[in-house]
Formats: C-alpha cells, sequence, structure tokens
C-alpha cells in the first residue's frame, strides 16, 4: 500500500507535543488524574518510538494531538468541580 | 522611577577596552545583581544551592544512575538518556523552580551545566 501525501511529523513536533501533553497534565486539580495523564503520556510515547512508517506516525501524532485537546478541556471542567478536600499525596509533609 | 534612572545614570560602569598594546590592570567593577535598587525580589538563589537541586532533581530520575551525576554531565551522552527523558528532566526542573521555560529554552538545555547556567539567571526561580 503506498503511503499517500500525508506528512510524518518531525522530530520537534513530536517532542512538542510530548511537552505539552505534560505541561496540560499540570494543570489537573486531581492528583489521580494528574498521575495518569503523565504515565500514560509517558507509556504511549515510549511505545510508538521506535516507529518509521510514516502513515503510522502520523496517525499516531493525530492521535496524540486529538488527546492534548481532550485533556485541555477536561483539565478547565475538572477545575470548575474541584473537590474541597486535597487527596493526601498533595499534602507535603511539614 | 526618574530617581532610579538618575541614581543608575551617576553610577556609570568603565567600559574596559583592552587592546593588544595597552594592558592597564582597571579595577573590576560590575553592577551585578548585588546591585539591584528598589528590587523587591531581593531573594535570589546562590549558585550553590541551584547546583544543588538541579543534581538532585537529576539523580532523583529513575532511568538515572547516581554516581555518574556532575555538574557538567551531559544527559543524552554521559547518562545514556533519549531526547524523551530530556522533556522530562526540564519538566522536573521546572516543577523544582516554580519556572516556565519556553520550549525554545528547553530545548537547548541538554546538560547540567546549561541547566544550572539558565535558572541561576532567571531572575524568577525560587
Amino acid at each position: 500500500m503506498a503511503a499517500s501525501g500525508v506528512a510524518a511529523p518531525t522530530r520537534a513536533e513530536v517532542l512538542q507535543l510530548y511537552r505539552s501533553l505534560l505541561r496540560v497534565a499540570r494543570q489537573f486539580c486531581d492528583y489521580n488524574v494528574r498521575e495518569y495523564t503523565k504515565r500514560r503520556t509517558i507509556d504511549a510515547f515510549r511505545d510508538k518510538k521506535n516507529l518509521t512508517d510514516p502513515s503510522q506516525l502520523f496517525a499516531a501524532f493525530s492521535d496524540g494531538k486529538a488527546q492534548l485537546e481532550v485533556a485541555k478541556r477536561q483539565a478547565i471542567v475538572y477545575s470548575l468541580y474541584a473537590p474541597k478536600v486535597k487527596s493526601i499525596m498533595d499534602i507535603k509533609p511539614s | 522611577m526618574a530617581l532610579r534612572s538618575a541614581v543608575l545614570r551617576y553610577i556609570r560602569v568603565p567600559v574596559q577596552t583592552l587592546t593588544a598594546t595597552e594592558s592597564k590592570p582597571q579595577p573590576q567593577w560590575s553592577l551585578r545583581a548585588s546591585l539591584r535598587l528598589f528590587s523587591s525580589h531581593d531573594v535570589h538563589l546562590t549558585k550553590e544551592e541551584v547546583i544543588d537541586r538541579v543534581l538532585d532533581v537529576v539523580k532523583s530520575f529513575p532511568k538515572v544512575d547516581p554516581s555518574q551525576v556532575t555538574p557538567n554531565v551531559h544527559f543524552q551522552k554521559d547518562l545514556g538518556l533519549d531526547s524523551l527523558d530530556n522533556v522530562e528532566i526540564v519538566m522536573a526542573l521546572e516543577e523544582e523552580f516554580k519556572l516556565e521555560i519556553p520550549d525554545k529554552e528547553a530545548d537547548k538545555i541538554d546538560a547540567c551545566n546549561l541547566a544550572i547556567e539558565y535558572i541561576y539567571n532567571h531572575p524568577m526561580a525560587g
């Protein structure tokens, strides 16, 4: 199957997407969701680190961009209904 | 504001122009971060503190061997990390020092000494 004219993302774009996803993870007020977002980003990018096929790279990259949009929206929604009691993991030992 | 600029104009830094022929040893006097008039942000980190905290962050990264970490170590060449790990380390440094490092600057931070320099020169490092 010949690769169609989709442009595979450049290395810089991939790293920028990685950084954006990690930054949006920090915006979550819920500890669990924040840690999940970080873990999931790191795992997904490591899994797909060695892809070479341009169409696969493009598919993974657009998937990542879609997830970034979802995460940005969800960070806002979560902050609207933030619980008053912080998770125990967020409380620094004094 | 006017007073500040008036005082700054009064204190002139002697410009050092040493040509090949003359080599007068001039007294070193520079308006460094030690003289910051009307600055509300006077608590600036010492270089020692910056180095210690940066090394701590790098050592606590799970893929790093702590015994290899020195202030000059290069993340990818000496510690065997890849570019994704590089991004993670820069994010961890951002969290430690409560900074927001723009992407273009963050891409350049490849080694411990670059990180230390950047953070030490950042006015908002905390």
